[in-house]
């Protein structure tokens, strides 16, 4: 009771944003929003902590935070988290990331930060953290896994949540042409493929290798909910950060471990459709991140031949205005993997995760059936109460919507109702459950919902 | 179109505009109507990105073609036009001729830019109705 009469007071000082609505309820959960749209990172920083906390009673049992890259030039990351440390109680558990935007309850925001502010008696909660994501994703893995088991080793409650924050793709600059989405010619072009296997290992660019990740932490917690997103900047894919504790990251994971007597269930939902254009990919780089050869050809070309595209139809003015709108739906240990292609390297085709040979097919989706993919993800969760929710979704729907993104609110509001939930948008997603076992994919919704069975 | 906008100090609406021009790919931006450029931000068409000097005139003379559309169909709620590599985005306040006006790169992701340009014309509206309220 004296911790909770303190910390009444040290936030009774917090400027009164309109965020009272948001959490307000009579459950043991309390859950919180906050919110800032301030430039400065310092301001910013200590905005989303004040807004966040200033409707709890309790101290947070846990802090996720989410904002936009910009704060890179406006002050600088480390800045930001100093401006919600000048406000968050020491030692409050703390991880999140840059995202291209969030959605939430008061709205879709491409500059701002945002946090989850949470605190529930019923339940322990632990942080992991692990380096070098893109050149050894295992060792990475590993790393948070052990905190993660050391830490609730002892929890007597039975359902485990965790949370998968990655740092997603970055492009690496090539020298003399600066930052390309496609490298066909050139000096660089010849040794395209082989410079793609070094940069990653070396410079630490390239693909997130977030799907290799969470492979690894499904293996060592099969009995948990989990939920993944990529970290990212403004979809430019030049640098991303993740946050941790008082600590700005880069390829870094990091992971909150919730264990707790609440309900949980997590599921993805895409909206894509098959095609009937299919082909067989039969040749593809050593770490299967390339493919080299689509029906024994040179796979570019054989590709525009299939799309029935003409050379130089696809371009770096071209590529995010068309390519995310073909994705095609690999196969990964039998598992459906819709993606999309990021990037050309002469001929071959860059793929954001892990893919094997084999046929696959071109998959199409439409605006409207990604508004009915989150319909269709909510309806998973109708037998629970929420308590607050995250979803994790491929930051192409946001540019596909663009400000119709409130469609997509109000459906997650008709749910939640005076609820607290975020979505940020990521470069890469998925979710693992023991009965649906895990998903992978691109232009997605990755929900996680936690409260009470009716 | 007449170039130059009304300089009002602490305009609130120019404090949206300016922000908007913190954007990496806003290039300029305005709140404007046929023949008038309404508002600009606080630093006038010197905080306009040096590339947008080279197609000002050939955006203008588009602009007033949209304008006289726009006051025509009274539904249109946004116009997006290219101009050599740029695109000169207007999200019209409703039930008004007036539009709020920006100019990106083509290469610029728009969707991002919608979210934040919606939110913008949000908040210039909720401004002007709470200046007429006021009145």
């Amino acid at each position: 009771m004296v911790e909770e009469t303190i910390f009444s007071q040290q936030i009774a000082h917090t400027n009164n944003k309109d965020t009272t609505d948001v959490g307000e309820t009579k459950s043991p959960v309390k859950a919180s929003l906050g919110v800032s749209e301030k430039w400065d990172a310092r301001e910013a920083g200590r905005e989303v902590a004040e807004t966040a906390i200033q409707n709890l009673t309790r101290p947070p049992d846990f802090f996720l935070l989410f904002s936009t890259i910009h704060y890179e030039k406006y002050g600088g990351f480390q800045e930001f988290l100093n401006g919600v440390w000048d406000v968050l109680p020491k030692g409050t558990p703390l991880i999140g990331c840059t995202v291209p935007g969030f959605l939430n309850n008061y709205g879709c925001y491409t500059i701002g930060a945002t946090a989850l502010a949470v605190s529930y008696p019923n339940a322990d909660v632990v942080l992991g953290v692990g380096k070098n994501t893109k050149r050894d994703p295992k060792n990475a893995a590993n790393q948070s896994a052990e905190m993660i088991k050391k830490g609730l080793a002892n929890s007597q409650y039975k359902n485990k949540f965790l949370l998968n924050i990655v740092s997603g793709p970055e492009t690496w600059k090539i020298p003399g042409e600066g930052y390309k989405k496609i490298v066909d010619s050139g000096f660089w072009s010849k040794f395209a493929t082989l410079a793609f296997g070094i940069s990653q290992y070396l410079l630490q660019k390239g693909s997130g290798r977030e799907d290799e990740i969470f492979e690894y932490l499904v293996q060592k917690f099969p009995e948990y909910y989990m939920i993944l997103g990529a970290s990212m900047d403004d979809y430019r894919g030049i640098s991303n950060y993740q946050f941790f504790n008082n600590k700005v990251l880069t390829n870094s994971l990091v992971n909150l471990g919730f264990a707790t007597d609440l309900d949980i269930n997590v599921c993805t939902t895409h909206g894509m459709k098959r095609t009937n254009i299919k082909f067989e990919i039969t040749k593809l780089s050593k770490d299967k991140h390339i493919i080299k050869e689509i029906n024994q050809k040179p796979a570019v070309p054989e590709l525009l031949h299939i799309l029935d595209w003409p050379e130089g139809f696809l371009n770096e003015k071209t590529m995010y205005n068309i390519i995310p709108y073909y994705p095609i739906s690999f196969k990964r240990h039998n598992r459906e993997v819709p993606t999309i292609m990021p990037g050309f390297l002469k001929n071959s085709i860059v793929t954001p995760s892990v893919i094997d040979v084999g046929e696959v097919s071109i998959l199409t989706i439409s605006g409207r059936d990604m508004i009915n993919s989150i319909k269709e993800g909510l309806q998973n969760f109708e037998y629970i109460d929420p308590e607050f929710g995250l979803f994790s979704t491929c930051i192409t729907i946001l540019t596909t919507l663009g400000s119709k993104i409130n469609l997509i609110q109000k459906e997650i509001i008709g749910h939640f109702k005076q609820k607290p939930f975020i979505m940020f948008f990521s470069a890469g997603e998925g979710t693992y459950s023991p009965e649906r076992n895990l998903t992978y994919a691109n232009i997605s919704f990755n929900t996680a919902i936690l409260g009470h069975s009716k | 179109m007449i170039l130059g906008g009304m300089f009002i100090k602490d305009d609130p609406i120019a404090k949206v505009l300016d922000n908007l021009m913190k954007f990496d790919d806003i290039l300029a931006c305005m709140v404007a109507r046929r023949n008038m450029i309404s508002v600009e931000p606080s630093g006038g068409t010197n905080s306009f990105k040096p590339e947008v000097i080279q197609i000002w005139d050939e955006v203008k003379r588009a602009m007033e073609v949209m304008f006289l559309g726009i006051s025509e169909c009274k539904n249109i709620g946004k116009i997006d036009f290219e101009v050599y590599d740029y695109n000169a985005l207007m999200y019209v306040f409703p039930d008004t001729d007036t539009a709020i006006v920006a100019i990106i790169p083509s290469l610029a992701n728009k969707g991002l830019v919608d979210v934040e340009l919606e939110r913008a014309r949000k908040k210039i509206q909720k401004i002007r109705e709470d200046e007429e309220k006021s009145k």
